[in-house]
């Protein structure tokens, strides 16, 4: 695109929007307090702010069930209130933590409203890198000199695989824009959305092993501006957990069928592809128990 | 393009150039430790913020594992800053080799800044307040105009307008350099003038603010503190009102000086004085980086060597009539023509061909900048065709020697000559010789124990 390209600051001026994970079911089960954890990013935010006055920096956060723009450094209603709120934090950030905390009163209500016991408490990844993919758009076709964009998600909760497609598809259109989707996992567990998300934009993927060292590791790894990142060592991924979800069920699969059409993922033989309506041949299907020898590789992305 | 040798960037040099103890003072204050940390290169920013929160010196073989191999001159590059402004210190120890850590009042600082947001020494103006503000709209061309002011009055000081509050031997420090005085027809722009002029606003900013800083001594002001108040100003929100009342007497003179370059608009209340910085004074500690937003062009250059320029402006006016002869103008266009009169002009005021080229490619109006060439070709050989024109002949200053006593002694001297890079003609028939001036005296030394 270079039109786009065209349009860029020569320097490093970046453009970070940041997801933050708000998610309550994984934040009762960690070992740093939420609060904590806010603290080493809004030191993040406020460094990254430091770098450059273009710099500029918008926070989405991401609940169980919502999400929302918490945080736009951009926009003029965060100067002027200069009243510090006594909390020791920055001024700046005081709308920030005003618009959070209304956002999780209000993401736990939605919550309340539609409890469904066996989804894996799982946060709303597709949605802020949707919204994240909008603003970035939105800057792109501004028109004036723009800063360079990235995205990076600081999740911890697990993967939602009911979000498969939404996601990838964010993901690709990403790929498309030429932003990249850094990613800083602090669950437990490997999170297949986050590693395939920094591996298809080339953005960096890493899990901290010390979590009350967040900040060094974010300054470290993911203040580092796209202009720098050509003559930087950063953390290469070891392994990209490659494994899709099926449409029929959402469960993260090994090996499925896949529709020969629309390349639909199943986890189990349909007679009829529920996406794009082909009905597939029977073949010598059957014999239930022969159904692991004709399960196929899900595709590589 | 040719090369400019006014650099406004290097006003971190300057910084970097005060003595230690001075950096080190200058260091107390958290906004300057913000505004160097911008200035300086991508990955010494880098450096800073990984090794904010480390408090024992990390070993430079250990950073130079952080680049990869094609970074490693921006590596050195990155740290020989750092060491200049004092950020980093250089630790030697025979076991472990050089170690660098970060000078400690800046780390606290900083550390205190990301961590906490700093709070200006000013007081904002409370919004029950009576007096009205101006819009931001209003500033912007209040700081423009005032500018634009200041530059008319720096290049046509011989016409005595008295436009701006600048005291006329502050104007004559600015304008040292970059006009010269002529002895019948008063003060001449220079070649580096011209230069000026075709920089971008915040370019001519930084420079105008760099002799402001270096002449701070003369006026019984500490550049240092200067310096720290500059900065600071820079972190001020555009728009915004401010209690002079903190300031010291010294902020507040510099103050008014620089109301009148448009950094900042003074507004008088019922009990106290406010300012309000404008968007050039916000600017500042942007423009010590190089990433200038670049202003739309204004010029149309035909094949037949006429231009149009959509501008109201009359400074860019004057700085057309440089080199153009103005036909006619009309409220939104200046009409003008290349000749060879007003070109010669030019080459007269030591304004080269490459320069006039430049500034118009760099203003061409967008709807020609996007062909290519945005010049007409015909256009720019021409005006480099008369600058050469004039360059047909170069004086040297030169001695001539003939006489010689042998055949051989005129060679050795023609050989001498040569090997200084000294000779200029030589005729072996009738043993003449012409060399340049500066050789002249080792010739005469050389022919003296030639003689004996």
């Amino acid at each position: 695109m270079p039109s786009v390209v065209s349009k860029q600051y020569s320097d490093d001026v970046s453009l970070l929007v940041l997801l933050l994970d708000t998610n309550p079911l994984f934040w009762s089960t960690t070992s740093i307090t939420f609060s904590q954890f806010l603290s080493h990013v809004l030191a993040f935010l406020n460094a990254v702010l430091g770098l450059n006055q273009l710099n500029q920096v918008v926070v989405i956060a991401t609940g169980y069930s919502s999400c929302d723009y918490i945080y736009d450094s951009s926009s003029t209603s965060n100067h002027g209130n200069f009243e510090s709120n006594g909390t020791g934090m920055p001024a700046l950030f005081g709308s920030l933590l005003k618009k959070l905390e209304e956002f999780v009163t209000k993401d736990e209500e939605l919550t309340k409203e539609e409890v469904s016991e066996d989804r894996i408490p799982s946060c709303l990844l597709s949605g802020s890198l949707s919204m994240a993919l909008c603003y970035i758009q939105r800057v792109f076709r501004s028109g004036h000199l723009h800063p360079q964009p990235r995205i990076l998600c600081l999740q911890g909760s697990p993967d939602g695989p009911e979000q498969y497609v939404a996601v990838m598809n964010s993901i690709f259109s990403a790929q498309r824009l030429m932003v990249p989707i850094d990613s800083c996992y602090i669950g437990v567990q490997n999170s297949a959305f986050l590693q395939q998300a920094s591996y298809i934009t080339g953005g960096v993927h890493h899990t901290p092993k010390q979590l009350d060292g967040l900040f060094q590791y974010l300054t470290t790894i993911f203040a580092t501006d796209l202009h720098s990142r050509g003559f930087v060592q950063l953390p290469k991924p070891i392994g990209v957990d490659f494994r899709a979800s099926c449409f029929c069920h959402k469960k993260t699969i090994d090996m499925g069928y896949i529709c020969s059409v629309c390349l639909s993922i199943f986890c189990e033989h349909h007679k009829k592809c529920s996406t794009c309506g082909s009905v597939f041949g029977q073949s010598k299907h059957d014999d239930a128990s022969s159904v692991s020898d004709k399960k196929r590789k899900a595709p590589s992305t | 393009m040719p090369q400019v040798k006014i650099i406004a960037k290097n006003f971190m040099d300057m910084v970097a150039s005060l003595p230690a103890i001075k950096l080190d003072k200058l260091y107390n204050n958290v906004f300057i430790c913000e505004a160097i940390l911008r200035s300086l290169p991508p990955l010494a920013k880098k450096y800073v913020l990984q090794m904010l929160y480390i408090n024992v010196p990390v070993p430079a073989t250990m950073m130079e594992e952080w680049v990869l191999a094609d970074g490693a001159s921006k590596h050195r590059v990155a740290i020989d800053r750092l060491i200049q402004l004092r950020i980093f210190s250089e630790i030697s120890d025979r076991k472990r080799g050089t170690s660098y850590s970060l000078n400690p009042t800046f780390q606290n600082n900083l550390q205190k800044h990301i961590i906490s947001g700093g709070v200006l020494p000013r007081e904002p103006m409370n919004s029950d307040n009576a007096i009205k503000l101006p819009s931001l709209q209003e500033l912007e061309t209040y700081a423009l105009k005032q500018w634009e002011c200041f530059l008319l009055q720096l290049i046509n000081s011989g016409q005595g307008e008295k436009l701006t509050g600048i005291s006329s031997s502050m104007m004559k420090i600015f304008q040292r350099g970059l006009l010269s005085q002529r002895d019948k027809d008063g003060p001449r722009l220079t070649e580096s003038g011209f230069q000026f002029l075709l920089m971008d606003t915040n370019a001519q900013l930084w420079y105008i603010i760099r002799e402001y800083i270096s002449n701070a001594e003369e006026r019984d002001v500490e550049p240092a503190d200067l310096i720290s108040f500059l900065l600071e100003l820079s972190f001020h929100v555009t728009g915004e009102a401010y209690n002079s009342n903190t300031l010291t007497e010294v902020q507040n003179n510099t103050l008014k000086d620089l109301a009148d370059l448009g950094l900042v608009k003074l507004q008088q209340g019922r009990k106290d004085s406010w300012f309000i910085p404008t968007k050039l004074a916000t600017n500042l500690s942007v423009s010590l980086a190089d990433s200038s937003a670049r202003k739309e062009g204004f010029v149309v250059m035909e094949t037949n060597f006429r231009m149009y320029a959509y501008s109201t402006s009359k400074l860019q006016c004057e700085i057309l009539r440089l080199f153009a002869r103005i036909e006619y103008q009309l409220p939104n266009l200046i009409a003008c023509a290349i000749t060879k009169e007003s070109l010669y002009n030019a080459f007269d005021n030591g304004i080269t061909s490459d320069q006039i080229i430049t500034f118009l490619q760099q203003n061409s109006h967008p709807r020609c900048a996007d062909r290519v060439p945005s010049i007409p070709e015909n256009v720019t050989d021409q005006i480099r065709l008369w600058e050469t024109d004039l360059k047909r002949i170069e004086m040297t200053q030169a001695h001539f020697y003939d006489e010689f006593p042998s055949k051989d002694v005129f060679e050795a001297a023609c050989d001498f000559a040569r090997e200084w890079g000294g000779l200029l003609w030589e005729d072996s028939k009738r043993m003449r010789l012409v060399v340049k001036s500066e050789v002249h005296n080792q010739m005469r030394e050389f022919l003296h124990t030639q003689s004996k």
